[in-house]
């Protein structure tokens, strides 16, 4: 479990490491905090020619309210994101953040590493996704902004260029009136996700006004659908959870996209989906009617 | 750095005005200085920038506390704390700890000042051969040092489950760890053996010897000589059915023709038409930072021109070491509307580590791959030749890539031979 060897560049500055970068004509990658990258060099799957270490340049780790922006550079740690005060702006991604591997893990992985790798299991993704959260991609010619939706292209795959760094993400902070819910099943804590929600409903004087849901683990990337009329269809109903089951259910159908391995069939997926959807709508919109985000 | 709250502890913990690490450029054969700080002394040594900080420690620095399992971390064996959180050693590269505060096991206590940790493992018999214990007592430290008030016993074995026992069944463990909480609600005292001593590496300051069984190139895993049916319970199975629009009995003319049906497939190419429906192939497969590249066989295994129906398999490995086998069924069924729908069955095996990649993974990415070359079939029975697939940008069913790969390498060649031969044939 020894990586192959590798050119090792660690720039002082973001414009060096894109020179850096450029420079090895698409066999480098970027080493931030590494959690996902290294294990792929120690098994010997990848083997690219140049790292660029970014741990060096200053002011990337950087976490900061800019007005109704949380902006996380690309290597502040997710610890240090669980840890700041400030993320309590984005109450979804302290919910989500627990479930990121282990804590050992966490001290070093970046949440910037994380919505890079792009691993269709993991949950960093899918709260960008479900919050609309921009993510902003730096290359040889300038810094280009791109919207969740359009950020994650496949498993692993990404708008990211290879001559491109993600530099930062912005996560909206959360509004009046809006409510949270994430859940996971894993194997153990600390796997990736056989299926897993994250949801966020905006309500005002108890109408729904809006619905989202992002499902991750269940298909070649985070999925999210507008649960709007959903969830107001059934929204003054007793129990909210069962009320919304069949129509989560049918959402699974569309949602779940996954071929199944020898950890859950692809209908077993689709029935936890169901459930964990339904569970944490109903959650997210209670928190959205009593202001508990 | 506005962000992370200091540990109450001060061994170990970050300077908030530490300055960036310096700049380093090195080639791939060349060694890096690195100057960090164990356990209160601080080192410079030389290192590959392959060499995990593990390595480093236990070879350059003679600190063999720190134990190596997995070395892909996975186990939790080799957890040090750096900067004073609990981190894995083997997932950090030793020139990244340029700068850093590391404690390791030694440097939590002694033989005979034992830290209150480690004499609450002892007391609790929270060890049996004692191989996890050091990642235990540095990620049980971690947790105390942050703990914001008492532990939850709920939660306490999720917060533990970063390493890995195999003997205790770790309820001495999770004993240990909430007696230590209970005695110190004030935080756990700081690690007592921290302070400038001299370390010596067991390789005499040799930097490349941890590195030395490991060789820069593997040889090469022989790619398979001969097909074997696998066996057991594949790691994936893969069912996606697509409606083109062609009509069935062009789809049958593409998936008829192994050369056109092997250029569908993103990433794969036939080398060889081995006779008797045998191809020698190749497959690459491109995914993030997964690279890998597949030498294999492929044989049709059956093919029915009637019912539109076509058996493969295939087989294949790459220079590290992994090997992936399929069975794939294919069925083109014609449609009331005049077009297709094409059917893809497939029992992926793979072994190796990236059958540690496995998951759901591969099976999305095969599902993937299956679509695209769906609709590269279906231009093809359109247009009467194989459109430019390319290497297959996400695509790359690991396992069905392989193996389809395999077959389009051979394509070319079995073209000519096919066509003497009969559209109806079975083998098995």
């Amino acid at each position: 479990m020894k990586p192959a060897p590798f050119a090792y560049v660690r720039p002082a500055t973001l414009a060096d490491a894109i020179g850096e970068l450029a420079a090895t004509a698409g066999d480098g990658k970027v080493l931030a905090g590494g959690q996902s990258l290294v294990p792929v060099l120690a098994m010997r799957l990848g083997r690219p020619g140049t790292l660029v270490d970014i741990n060096g340049v200053a002011g990337l780790d950087t976490i900061e309210r800019r007005g109704p922006v949380l902006r996380v550079g690309a290597t502040a740690r997710q610890r240090s994101l669980e840890r700041s005060p400030k993320a309590a702006a984005v109450p979804l991604v302290g919910r989500a953040l627990p479930f990121v591997g282990h804590r050992e893990l966490r001290s070093r992985g970046t949440v910037c590493g994380s919505l890079a790798h792009a691993d269709p299991g993991a949950e960093l993704p899918a709260v960008a996704s479900c919050l609309g959260a921009a993510l902003e991609v730096r290359g040889p010619s300038g810094t280009r902004t791109v919207p969740a939706a359009d950020f994650f292209q496949g498993a692993m795959t990404t708008a990211i260029g290879p001559d491109e760094i993600l530099t930062a993400v912005e996560f909206p902070v959360a509004g009046p009136g809006e409510g949270f819910g994430f859940a996971e099943l894993a194997r153990r804590h600390g796997d990736f996700a056989l299926a897993g929600v994250v949801t966020r409903v905006r309500s005002a004087d108890g109408a729904v006004a809006e619905a989202v849901i992002s499902g991750f683990g269940v298909s070649d990337r985070a999925v999210t659908r507008d649960v709007t009329d959903l969830l107001r269809s059934v929204a003054g109903r007793d129990d909210l959870e069962a009320a919304l089951r069949p129509g989560t259910e049918e959402l699974a159908h569309d949602v779940v996209n996954t071929s199944g391995d020898q950890h859950g069939s692809q209908g077993y997926r689709r029935r936890l989906f169901a459930v964990l959807a339904a569970r944490e709508l109903a959650g997210a919109y209670r928190r959205s009617t009593e202001g508990r985000s | 750095m506005t962000t992370t709250t200091p540990p109450t502890g001060t061994t170990g913990s970050r300077p908030a005005d530490r300055p960036p690490q310096r700049p380093v450029r090195a080639a791939a054969d060349e060694l890096v200085d690195v100057s960090f700080t164990v356990n209160g002394t601080p080192v410079s040594i030389r290192v590959p920038a392959r060499m995990h900080l593990a390595d480093a420690l236990r070879t350059l620095l003679g600190l063999t506390g720190t134990h190596l399992g997995c070395e892909h971390g996975v186990c939790g064996m080799c957890t040090v704390l750096i900067d004073g959180d609990a981190a894995r050693s083997c997932l950090v590269f030793a020139v990244q700890a340029e700068g850093t505060d590391v404690v390791t096991v030694e440097g939590l206590g002694t033989r005979e000042r034992q830290h209150p940790l480690q004499q609450a493992f002892s007391h609790h018999h929270g060890l049996q051969c004692g191989f996890c214990t050091p990642g235990f007592l540095l990620s049980s430290y971690d947790l105390l040092v942050h703990a914001e008030g008492p532990l939850d016993p709920q939660t306490l074995p999720e917060e533990m489950s970063g390493v890995i026992c195999r003997c205790t069944g770790y309820r001495g463990i999770l004993a240990a760890v909430s007696d230590v909480a209970e005695a110190h609600p004030e935080g756990v005292p700081e690690p007592m053996n921290c302070a400038p001593r001299t370390l010596v590496g067991r390789g005499g300051g040799m930097s490349r010897s941890a590195l030395a069984e490991a060789p820069a190139e593997e040889v090469a895993e022989e790619a398979p000589t001969a097909l074997t049916r696998p066996t057991g319970t594949p790691t994936i199975t893969v069912t996606v059915t697509r409606q083109l629009t062609s009509p069935v009995e062009d789809v049958w003319a593409v998936m008829d023709d192994v050369d056109r049906l092997a250029r569908c497939l993103p990433g794969a190419e036939l080398t060889a038409d081995l006779g008797g429906d045998r191809y020698r192939g190749r497959a690459k497969v491109a995914l993030g930072p997964v690279r890998l590249a597949f030498e294999g066989l492929a044989q049709i295994t059956g093919r029915d021109a009637d019912d539109h129906r076509l058996a493969l398999l295939a087989q294949g490995a790459d220079a590290g070491g992994n090997r992936t086998a399929a069975e794939v069924g294919l069925r083109a069924v014609a449609l009331l509307d005049g077009g297709t729908e094409l059917r893809a069955d497939a029992a992926v095996f793979l072994s190796g580590r990236i059958a540690q990649f496995g998951r759901a993974l591969a099976g999305d990415v095969s599902q993937r791959l299956f679509e695209q070359f769906a609709d590269a079939v279906d231009e093809t029975a359109r247009t009467g030749t194989a459109p430019e697939v390319g290497s297959g940008p996400s695509a790359l069913a690991i396992g069905v890539q392989a193996v389809l790969a395999a077959v389009r390498r051979r394509a070319r060649a079995a073209r000519r031979a096919l066509k003497g031969r009969l559209a109806r044939r079975r083998k098995d």
